[in-house]
């Protein structure tokens, strides 16, 4: 292992260089100079020049929670899927029947909510 | 073995190892490093070149290559602060994990055969479900920020993630069936007869536009979206952090499209009088200029469109992608 010379020495600058840079991120994270002259405006809020009003933790979009609601279950359900798609050369059609029931019995559900959801984006 | 460095030997034994090479050189986190760093020279490059602008110019001798490596560095020297009344903790802990995040991406991708730092078994659904921490990063840094065009980029991220994530697996989906195996190697082991873009057609297609968004680039960049909210989630953001809230951008950017070419594209395979990593690059290098010109050619959605779109279109062509996907590998059911 010690022969490969290359190798070796290639190691050694990518290892400094990785560690240099994160030597550098750390070192600017940590020993940050004092400024000179700090100035109250510096650490406010940036909101296009304009001083900053109101709390900057503003309310949520409510009108596509329906689609949160909607990802919530049909994220998981997605997950059910590999297992039967990895599968699928030794399930053949006969073991594939209950899985095909069960997207298509998915896809109703899924229809009606969309067309809800797609009705409260008028709020 | 007999030592002739004494008590160092087994440092230099570890430094030495394939793995460690791997990890730190290629492809690994030095590589990623200058990797991210061109990719972003390349992206305003190819833009200015598209909008018949010269792009960058002075910062070397061909072509201002060294621009981003001078960026960095101006970067990294800049005054650090934390704005008031923010979670000093969540603001600077969100971007630099979301730095880790991209370099474990690239860890799952295998380059040449042998050549892949975990070539774990479920190699393909790793790599997607590591992806999805990332709009969850984005909120805590938008949220932490208290600031409002932040905290809008952080929701914008969070709606974004529901309009594209289903589609984005169900498309993934496909490839499982033509393979059954979720191990990347042995996906590209199993394009040896063809390769997937042609019978996935249309699940590359949707993994590509699913991914696009994910990366949150243009068309798809609501969170960061500057000419409307400012730089979104990035905007209290300054030197290194800001680095650090960039450079996954351009990370996710290369690992998508080695990912696609893995996936679509069989990866390392390719006429043998080349490397196999020569072809895997190749290919990746494709796929990120494809995307780059997507940027520079297509206006940005609104997100109600994105929402709409994702969940009615998208979702559709997926579904219709595992039916013509399963009548494939299966074939036609006999009556």
């Amino acid at each position: 292992m010690v022969a490969q010379g290359i190798p070796e020495i290639g190691a050694y600058i990518g290892f400094l260089f990785v560690s240099t840079v994160a030597l550098v991120i750390v070192l600017r994270l940590f020993i940050t100079p004092k400024d000179p002259r700090p100035t109250p405006e510096k650490k406010k809020p940036f909101e296009s020049g304009q001083i900053a009003v109101g709390p900057g933790r503003t309310r949520f979009i409510i009108q596509y929670y329906p689609y949160l609601l909607m990802f919530v279950v049909y994220d998981v359900i997605a997950m059910f899927l590999f297992a039967w798609g990895l599968n699928l050369r030794a399930l053949g059609a006969p073991g594939s029947v209950p899985v095909l029931v069960f997207i298509v019995v998915l896809l109703i559900p899924l229809g009606y909510a969309l067309h809800l959801a797609n009705h409260r984006e008028n709020w | 073995m007999a030592s002739v460095l004494g008590p160092l030997q087994p440092i230099v034994d570890m430094v030495t190892s394939p793995l460690f090479l791997q990890i730190v050189l290629f492809p690994g986190l030095t590589s990623i490093a200058i990797i991210g760093a061109l990719l972003g020279w390349l992206e305003r490059k190819l833009t200015a070149r598209v909008q018949l602008r010269v792009g960058p110019l002075y910062a070397s001798p061909a072509g201002g290559i060294l621009q981003m490596f001078a960026d960095l560095i101006k970067l990294a020297f800049k005054e650090l602060f934390v704005p008031e009344n923010s979670d000093a903790f969540f603001f600077i802990m969100a971007p630099t994990t979301g730095l880790v995040l991209g370099a474990a991406l690239v860890g799952l991708i295998p380059f040449a055969p042998g050549l892949q730092i975990a070539n774990i078994e479920v190699g393909l659904p790793a790599f997607l479900a590591i992806i999805t921490l990332s709009p969850t990063l984005i909120l805590l840094a938008g949220w932490s920020a208290n600031s409002k065009f932040p905290f809008i980029g952080g929701l914008r991220a969070l709606f974004q993630q529901t309009a594209y994530e289903i589609p984005l697996w169900l498309s993934a989906l496909g490839v499982i069936m033509m393979a059954g195996t979720l191990n990347l190697a042995q996906i590209v082991a199993a394009q040896s007869t063809g390769w997937f873009i042609i019978p996935q057609a249309l699940g590359a297609f949707i993994f590509l536009v699913t991914s696009v968004a994910e990366m949150e680039r243009l068309p798809f960049d609501l969170p960061e979206a500057e000419s409307e909210i400012m730089m979104g989630w990035q905007a209290e953001y300054t030197g290194v952090l800001f680095l650090a809230a960039q450079g996954p951008g351009f990370v996710k950017l290369y690992a998508f499209s080695a990912l696609f070419s893995v996936m679509y594209l069989g990866g390392f395979l390719g006429p043998g009088f080349l490397p196999p990593l020569f072809w895997m690059l190749l290919k990746t290098l494709i796929i990120i200029v494809l995307i780059m010109l997507l940027r520079s050619t297509f206006p940005r959605v609104r997100l109600d469109q994105l929402l709409r779109a994702g969940w009615t279109t998208l979702l559709t062509l997926a579904i219709l992608n595992i039916g013509i996907t399963y009548l494939l590998v299966v074939g036609l059911p006999t009556l």
